[in-house]
């Protein structure tokens, strides 16, 4: 987990390129990922990308399916389906993927998410074209040979995932009950990724087969490899292995019928208090808040830079510092496909009343919905995403994630100079209208964590 | 928030409790790789009905030698490592003494870590807030820790802000202020996040493991970030008294890599670090812990009522970083519980699915670190999963590696070094955790040929000395009264009782 959430925060937060390369004589370089994309006859994307500074290579592949695909009664199935996905085929049997990737002196990894799955591979260059034969055997074949023996040991180490990342785990139970608060009955975040014990037990082998055939078609995913290769020989071997894999076309993407990013659901403030087994108090305000790439979306994550990065910080130094009521606290704009959440959290100090952190955060976000940030604090929160993009994506699996992503939800893989500019062009203005819009005082999810003892 | 959910949690997986991993040795620069090999590309003509064919061979990865820093003597004694990387224009820098949690007087546990952290909240010329704001300013990230061993500032940043940062950067090292407001700030800080971290499962079992290993009077014998206790006993007096001993210029190392020349660092440490001077008097050694000493109990339970899972676990005394078992212990590791076909992984996950992984790792430190095996594994199944993990270590030690095994972790070790040398974060830190340690410059390399040499006898032997479950010390973490019952089927004698600390309870 910890490791998806660094990976995750440079996918939303941004971050990116690679072999960096800053136009000369310039403080701010311009930013780019060398690549080449195609597309094979059977709608698969594929990103080529070469980079030789490592003896290293990494393969993505992304599937334009997540939480928010799943039917109602099926809560959990897309990242259940994701453990399956390493279950085997006849080409390559139940544990050959990892032994086998694992003796070319490779390893992977794979996440869910609510609006995509992605796996990854990260290998020595001999290990190259075992890794896309791999990939391609999966994408093809992976329905065939599933059965209940397959489905129930991986619902078991899924609900084992569940237990050990959530449900013994300090505010774990935050991830289960936010999203119910923030986003109304019918919508396609209304319910938690890993999904609900209950619906987990009821997935059957026929969900499996229906979802593989659906969502893991070539039309609906692509192929990022990036690093230490030669690309008219990888290209070979991809035509040669993803090439005759048959479409029955991409799927089309269910959305959110009836909603829009652009106007809250929330008709008040909607407020919850759930006991845990926590030594500290937490106090969660959440917003519906813009589409990842939509306007507003970059400059809310400005927003959240000014209120949390660091000690001087707004939220930080007022209410970490002076005040010394909270023991921690962030913002964060956590972009997605239809629509977002802009998140403050905040531990409450011992003895403390959580109410009154809550009237802290609300104060400090009174003053950015009234004021302009100061010339200085908006410098200084795009200098973060400057470093960021230039930081962050220095290795080829982050990279080749990076490309994914751009082309998963733009179609563009070669977006990353545009995203950044994003940042730099933000105003001062732009801040404070998206904070007027968005950061609404009655329209807006306030969940407080306490400890189970004093729930009692 | 996050809301991805990760086949695998790996977080834990390659990392020791030090600051690198055993053997996780690696380099920067690299060797010209062999053309990728294919055996279905050469495969001869029968079209087959199967359009992917047979499985590509995938050939043993070249060898990849890391290469070594460059070593200069700079300015009033530091010792600086540099690793020029120019493919980005980015520069890391970590400035390290090797002073850590092993340096903390007796009953005041968690001095070098709070020593770290102070430095940071006030500096030269600026205050904490004025300090962050200018390191933020800059797009900087400034950061200070400490481990059992060693104390550490690092620095990450653009390469066209890298004067004013490096600036910075010597305040936080060269000039912290230890106001007395900022301490009192910081140090209740500290107190509620140690409260946090007993409501934390693997926080816990993480500090049971040490305290029940070494015992409470040995230098390896408290977590790095102390006890609640021990950090109501330190002072700020302490705090400074720690400082002048193990903060000064000739003991510290500086490892750069990055977007910078020698000459450029040269110039910029003069100006930064031309006025720290070491107080006269030699410098105190560092610290090197020898062996626990025993007795150990077999078994301990820490209590944590209505918990969703155990967390089980066999811990042994471990190497030193300096022991010339360590880089081959690495490929050991991989073939028990470092990777995801490890045995353990596959036996307690991938067949039963008591876990969502069981997994080993063994810390890098200057004396006799911990080797540990563990599982957070679903409470109905404590006993079983528990068992199973017993005799899986038990075939291991007794067994040896399979022949697959051995060539497995040899390829797999090929492999796992090169990413660490990805970003030059990771290379200044990974470098610096080796100053730290008093390893020399080339060890990276060494180590790689070393782990890369060794066969079958000596993987055998090191499975043996460090993995067997007989003598070792059995730590679970869940609700007891679930818990102990199951257990006791295993034949395992009565469970020593403690709390989240350590504490033997009566």
């Amino acid at each position: 987990m910890r490791v998806i959430v660094s990976l995750l925060a440079a996918l939303a937060a941004v971050a990116a390129a690679a072999p960096v390369q800053a136009a000369a004589g310039e403080t701010r370089g311009d930013l780019t990922i060398p690549f080449v994309k195609t597309t094979l006859p059977n709608g698969l994307v594929v990103i080529l990308s070469e980079d030789h500074a490592v003896p290293q290579v990494a393969v993505n592949v992304s599937y334009g399916v997540g939480s928010r695909m799943e039917r109602t009664g099926r809560t959990g199935f897309a990242h259940l389906f994701e453990h399956l996905m390493f279950m085997g085929t006849r080409r390559a049997p139940t544990k050959a993927f990892d032994a086998w990737m694992e003796e070319a002196g490779g390893h992977n990894n794979a996440w869910t998410a609510e609006d995509r799955t992605d796996y990854f591979d990260i290998a020595p260059p001999t290990a190259l074209p075992l890794l896309v034969w791999l990939e391609a055997d999966r994408m093809r074949d992976l329905g065939l040979l599933i059965d209940k023996e397959k489905l129930d040991l991986q619902r078991d180490v899924v609900r084992n995932e569940r237990r050990q990342s959530i449900e013994n785990r300090p505010y774990g139970v935050e991830e289960l009950v936010l999203p119910t608060l923030v986003w109304p009955e019918g919508h396609p975040y209304h319910h938690p990724v890993i999904g609900s014990h209950e619906d987990l037990e009821a997935a059957s082998v026929p969900d499996v087969k229906q979802f593989f055939e659906t969502w893991y078609d070539p039309a609906n995913a692509s192929l990022a490899i990036v690093g230490d290769f030669d690309p008219k020989r990888v290209r070979e071997l991809v035509d040669r292995y993803f090439g005759a894999i048959p479409s029955h076309g991409k799927p089309v993407d269910p959305g959110a019928p009836g909603f829009s990013d652009e106007k809250s659901t929330l008709t008040g403030v909607v407020r919850r208090t759930v006991p845990d087994n926590v030594e500290l108090a937490k106090v969660t305000i959440a917003w519906q808040s813009p589409r990842h790439f939509a306007p507003g979306d970059a400059e809310l994550d400005l927003v959240a830079s000014v209120l949390s990065n660091g000690k001087a910080s707004r939220l930080y130094k007022s209410l970490v510092y002076d005040q010394k009521i909270a023991q921690s606290v962030t913002a964060s704009q956590e972009s997605r496909v239809l629509a977002s959440q802009f998140v403050i959290e905040a531990t409450v100090r011992p003895g403390v009343d959580p109410a009154k952190v809550e009237r802290a955060i609300f104060d400090q976000v009174g003053k950015l919905r009234s004021q302009e940030v100061t010339g200085e604090e908006l410098d200084r929160a795009k200098n973060e995403y400057e470093m960021a993009f230039v930081d962050r994506l220095q290795g080829v699996p982050a990279r080749a994630s990076l490309l994914n992503m751009y082309q998963a939800e733009l179609g563009d893989p070669g977006f990353v100079q545009r995203d950044l500019d994003r940042y730099r062009h933000a105003t001062a203005q732009d801040l404070l209208m998206y904070a007027k819009r968005v950061l609404l005082p009655d329209a807006v999810v306030v969940l407080t964590i306490v400890p189970k003892k004093e729930a009692r | 928030m996050t809301t991805a959910h990760a086949r695998r949690s790996i977080a834990a997986a390659l990392t020791c409790a030090a600051v690198g991993c055993g053997g996780a040795a690696a380099p920067p620069q690299a060797p010209p790789q062999p053309a990728p090999v294919s055996s279905a590309s050469q495969a001869p003509a029968p079209p087959p009905p199967d359009p992917l064919g047979p499985r590509p061979e995938a050939p043993m990865p070249a060898p990849y030698l890391p290469p070594a820093p460059v070593v200069a003597t700079g300015v009033n004694g530091i010792t600086v490592w540099l690793l020029e990387r120019h493919e980005a224009p980015v520069v890391s820098c970590d400035m390290t003494v090797p002073s850590g949690a092993s340096s903390d007087p007796k009953g005041k546990g968690g001095l070098a870590y709070i020593t770290a952290n102070m430095l940071d909240e006030g500096a030269g010329g600026r205050g904490a807030i004025d300090l962050a704001r200018a390191i933020d300013d800059l797009g900087a990230h400034i950061q200070t820790d400490a481990n059992a061993d060693a104390s550490f500032v690092s620095l990450t940043v653009a390469r066209r802000n890298l004067d004013r940062a490096f600036a910075l950067f010597s305040d936080v090292v060269a000039r912290p202020r230890f106001e007395a407001a900022e301490y009192k700030r910081v140090t209740d800080l500290w107190a509620n996040a140690l409260r946090e971290r007993e409501k934390d499962p693997d926080a816990t079992a993480r500090v049971v493991y040490r305290v029940v290993l070494f015992g409470p009077d040995h230098p390896y014998g408290h977590s790095w970030d102390g006890a609640p206790e021990s950090a109501r006993a330190v002072t700020l007096d302490d705090v400074k008294r720690f400082y002048a001993a193990a903060w000064r210029p000739d003991r510290a190392t500086l490892v750069c890599a990055g977007d910078v020349t020698q000459k450029e660092l040269e110039g910029l440490m003069s100006g930064a670090f031309g006025s720290w001077k070491a107080p006269p008097g030699a410098p105190p050694a560092p610290v090197t812990p020898g062996p626990p000493s025993g007795p150990w109990p077999r078994l301990v339970l820490v209590d944590r009522p209505d918990a969703p899972q155990a967390v089980i676990a066999s811990v042994r005394q471990g190497v030193a970083v300096s022991s010339p078992d360590t880089p081959a212990l690495w490929r050991v590791n991989d073939a028990i519980g470092g990777s995801f076909s490890s045995r353990l992984n596959q036996d307690l996950r991938e067949e039963h699915g008591y876990t969502y992984g069981a997994r080993s790792r063994f810390s890098l430190s200057r004396g006799p670190g911990q080797v540990v095996s563990w599982a957070n594994v679903v409470t109905d199944k404590t006993g079983e999963a528990l068992g199973a993990m017993l005799a899986d270590l038990r075939k291991f030690a007794d067994g040896g590696l399979t022949p697959d095994e051995v060539e497995r972790t040899r390829s797999q070790a090929r492999g796992d070094i090169v990413g660490v040398y990805e970003t030059v974060e990771g290379i200044a830190g990974h470098l610096a955790a080796d100053a730290s340690l008093g390893l020399p410059p080339d060890h990276e390399a060494k180590a790689a040929e070393a782990r890369d040499a060794a066969d079958k006898a000596l993987l055998d032997r090191l499975a043996k000395q460090y993995y067997d479950p007989e003598g070792s010390i059995l730590v679970v973490v869940g609700p007891r009264g679930r818990v102990q019952p199951m257990i006791d089927k295993l034949g395992l004698p009565p469970p020593e009782v403690r709390d989240a600390e350590g504490h033997v309870l009566k």
